[in-house]
């Protein structure tokens, strides 16, 4: 199956991207010799991924696992052949196994998450879709690789963000979700939470993992009669919102619900809603008000933000009100910021990552890098389903 | 002293990448192999105490509670030296900040473990950054909700739905009969549950409908199978129930029922849980006398059925709202925000839904049964209201007391929306309205509606 490139052309320099992966596009793209010490003078080879390029498996030279899920694992790579410098690119290969996607019946999710992440390629905060491609038993998506890992492992670390912290990263995810509801025309993110959130070189946020992100449509102009909720229930429990739960058909309010818990996680080192068994969560989320700990101290503005995405009620809560992100943007919460330096990120995060080149792995937690006890991708049902694939 | 033998092996494994691989960068490559190599050695050591480790409880169905959970990709609790559990959390609170992502994080019980470049796994010396700006100390660790699990959280999800509107299927709600008493109990039974306690009468009819009875003849049957995966939601309608939870490693569940937590009896339920996506039973229910009945519903069944009367309901009020004038330039996405607020109010017959002369403040569409419009000073109805009619929406527009009262002629159920939450959600009704020429709507607005005072 030959690979297809995203949509957007991965190796346009300049839209607001971090210059370590404007340098890593630059190489790949005009195959110079890059000023890092790691490379050495470049020949005449093919670009590895282009167009007409078939990708496969043994492309890339397997370095170590990022992270893992029931069917699916990032692996940082490097390119297999090619020249000393294209050897010293990486990137990072998700990889999902089609026995396992078909068995936890997630066609259609893994279908969206490759489309969508071409769609929305680009973005400064939103991880990058290089290409896609398949072969017997896995799907392949070829991302650039985030050096910073998770902000989960560095909320947990610290316990919890001050506001000037947690307001640097609610900032960036505004941009994202109207990026997404607003200009995507309705993309519902639906799994937004710090173990989805990387941190790039210069502390930027990039959002990771489109599985559940789904279109929903919402042109302004556009007068059709499509149905714009969508009835599948996903998400992480801690964030899922009342209507998700209630099974009421919901939208991208969704995403507005789960930003309202990150910035209570953020500043506060643990959700609103929490209990050992999770019907116990999903209760909390349906029937009780949020409430602050005394400590630590949260501002007024801080509460009053949390306190309107996490309403029950969306016809009164932020973000899906008239006024969409426009309105979340001119919360008290951000008075101050300037909304044009947060996407032209012209401001360092609050945390560095400690990237000391540029495959640097040690800010991602180790994964055992073997599957065990798998069913094998049989004849049948590639008969049957290798057809849902075809986009890979 | 001679180099250990393992040493020995790596050096030579490191010398053949090299010899094959040929990198320039050397340094890079050795760190690179290595890399990889502890990562296999540590996940074969673990592999061979896999059971030990805790983990959340999202698994699909799978016979061993060790294999990886059903997440996405960065969303696994599954990572052998960071999946400390709370305890271990909870009391590295004391120890000083090293290093904030590192390989250990979380978890004492691997001490030996440092990270694959000496000291830390930001090795302070081996990097050239200082530490950044922001890794100061962090801030007091106080007051954590009791138990709070600091892993990473899985995604869960349930199986995709669409409507039978979209497919080509011809799914109906499954029926089995049940005596009046046997649904009074069933009702009861339920009507407590939050996921229950917001549906509508039909919704809830479907629901209980759809529920199967399952006799349980014998004592000591086990119902449910802590681990297993779940799929059917239960209620007891007639013997006990015990709950057992066992908190042993995971290879021993099925042996041992473990701790007995509680007994369900006649009008209790369990397994909620399944309702809403496939998760691990969290505890074995085991039947305890002979002559049980239970009745249970899937989840499949149970979302397709509310799945199916939100749809219909909601393309029923989408459509209504299109044959509103005054809101006849609302896009599709503009009208699934009305319809996600509007709410649903019945009336018996002969009630006085509004009343003239009253400021107005909602707007209503009839959902079922029949409604009249009075004039003070005329007993004769001047308007006639069915089912996808409408009434009071001037009072999205303005302030103007109602121009008539309207009464219901039957039992009629409406969907209401306020003035405010309309404008909350779409901004004044005025600017709706300015989007198309809206020239001489206005009277029309005035024919349709009897309850619009004159301009």
């Amino acid at each position: 199956m030959a690979a297809t490139l995203a949509s957007a052309n991965p190796f346009q320099p300049g839209g607001g991207l971090h210059p370590c992966q404007l340098r890593a596009q630059q190489q790949a793209q005009q195959q110079r010799a890059s000023q890092s010490h790691l490379s050495s003078s470049d020949t005449n080879s093919q670009p590895l991924i282009s167009s007409n390029r078939k990708l496969t498996l043994a492309d890339f030279r397997r370095v170590r696992t990022l992270g893992t899920g029931t069917f699916a694992r990032v692996v940082l790579v490097r390119p297999a052949t090619g020249t000393e410098s294209d050897r010293q690119k990486v990137y990072a290969l998700k990889i999902l196994r089609k026995t396992e996607v078909i068995k936890l019946r997630q066609i259609d999710h893994v279908r969206h998450e490759r489309a969508i992440l071409s769609d929305v390629s680009g973005h400064p905060f939103i991880t990058n879709l290089l290409a896609s491609f398949s072969d017997t038993d896995f799907l392949y998506l070829l991302l650039d690789y985030v050096p910073g890992g998770e902000l989960f492992s560095y909320l947990r670390k610290w316990r919890r963000f001050d506001e000037d912290m947690a307001r640097f990263y609610a900032a960036e995810i505004v941009l994202i979700l109207e990026f997404l509801h607003e200009q995507q025309g309705g993309v519902a993110y639906r799994d937004l939470k710090p173990e989805n959130l990387l941190l790039d070189e210069e502390g930027h946020i990039k959002l990771v993992d489109f599985g559940f992100a789904k279109r929903l449509g919402n042109n302004a102009n556009e007068k059709g009669n499509n149905p714009v909720e969508t009835y599948t229930l996903c998400g992480t429990p801690e964030y899922l919102a009342p209507e998700v739960i209630q099974n009421k058909g919901h939208t991208t309010a969704v995403d507005w619900w789960a930003l309202g818990i990150l910035i209570y996680e953020f500043l506060t080192g643990y959700p609103p809603f929490w209990h050992q068994n999770p019907i116990e969560i999903y209760k909390q989320i349906v029937e009780k008000p949020i409430t602050f700990p005394s400590d630590p101290f949260l501002s007024p503005e801080a509460k009053d933000i949390i306190k309107q995405f996490c309403t029950v009620d969306r016809s009164r809560r932020l973000g899906n009100i008239s006024g969409g992100a426009a309105k979340v943007k001119a919360h008290p919460f951000f008075r101050g910021v300037d909304w044009d330096a947060v996407y032209h990120r012209r401001d360092k995060g609050p945390i560095v990552p400690p990237v000391r080149f540029p495959g640097d792995a040690q800010c991602f937690d180790i994964y055992p890098e073997e599957d065990v006890g798998r069913d094998p991708y049989t004849e049948e049902m590639r008969d049957r389903y290798d057809e849902y694939f075809k986009d890979f | 002293m001679s180099l250990p033998e393992a040493y020995q092996k790596e050096i030579e494994a490191l010398n053949q990448q090299l010899l094959s691989f040929n990198p320039t960068d050397i340094l890079q490559f050795c760190a690179d192999h290595f890399l990889q190599r502890l990562a296999s050695e540590r996940a074969a050591f673990l592999a061979s105490n896999s059971s030990a480790s805790p983990r959340k409880t999202s698994d699909p169905p799978s016979p061993s509670m060790s294999n990886p959970t059903f997440t996405s990709p960065f969303g696994s609790g599954s990572n052998p030296f960071g999946s400390g559990n709370m305890q271990n959390v909870i009391e590295e609170e004391d120890d000083v900040v090293g290093s904030p992502t590192g390989p250990s994080f979380g978890n004492k019980a691997t001490p030996a473990f440092k990270g694959p470049f000496g000291a830390g796994p930001f090795g302070g010396d081996s990097s050239s950054d200082g530490p950044p700006s922001a890794f100061r100390s962090p801030p007091n660790a106080d007051s954590y909700p009791a138990q709070y699990n600091f892993n990473r959280r899985t995604s869960v999800s349930a199986e995709s739905l669409k409507p039978v509107a979209d497919t080509d299927d011809n799914w109906t709600p499954p029926v089995h009969q049940k005596t009046p008493e046997q649904l009074a109990r069933l009702k009861k039974a339920i009507e407590g549950n939050f996921l229950f306690s917001h549906l509508d009468e039909e919704q809830n009819n479907l629901i209980l409908g759809a529920l199967q009875e399952k006799p349980i003849p014998a004592k000591d049957i086990k119902v449910i199978t802590q681990g297993d995966t779940g799929d059917y939601f239960y209620v007891v309608e007639k013997g006990k129930f015990d709950v057992y939870v066992h908190n042993g490693p995971a290879n021993e569940l099925g042996r041992e029922l473990g701790n007995k937590v509680t007994t369900i009896e006649a009008g209790g339920s369990f397994g909620e849980l399944a309702l809403m996506y496939n998760s691990p039973r969290a505890a074995t229910v085991v039947s305890a006398e002979p002559g049980c009945t239970l009745w249970a519903v899937d989840r499949t069944t149970f979302r397709r059925i509310l799945m199916e009367s939100t749809f219909a309901r909601r393309r029923m009020y989408e459509g209504f709202l299109g044959e509103v004038p005054l809101l006849s330039s609302l896009t599709a996405w503009e009208r699934s925000k009305i319809a996600d607020a509007l709410e649903t109010l019945k009336f018996p017959a002969g009630t006085i839904i509004i009343t003239e002369g009253e400021p107005g403040d909602s707007f209503y569409l009839l959902e079922e049964g029949e409604a009249h419009a009075f004039k003070s000073g005329n007993s004769n109805p001047v308007m006639e209201y069915k089912k996808g009619d409408f009434f009071g929406e001037l009072a999205l527009l303005n302030d103007a007391p109602r121009a008539a009262s309207v009464i219901a002629k039957t039992d009629v159920k409406v969907a209401t929306l306020d003035k405010l939450a309309f404008q909350r959600l779409l901004g004044p009704v005025e600017g709706i309205m300015r989007r198309t020429r809206y020239d001489g709507v206005a009277s029309g607005v005035e024919d349709v509606d009897p309850l619009s005072a004159p301009a």
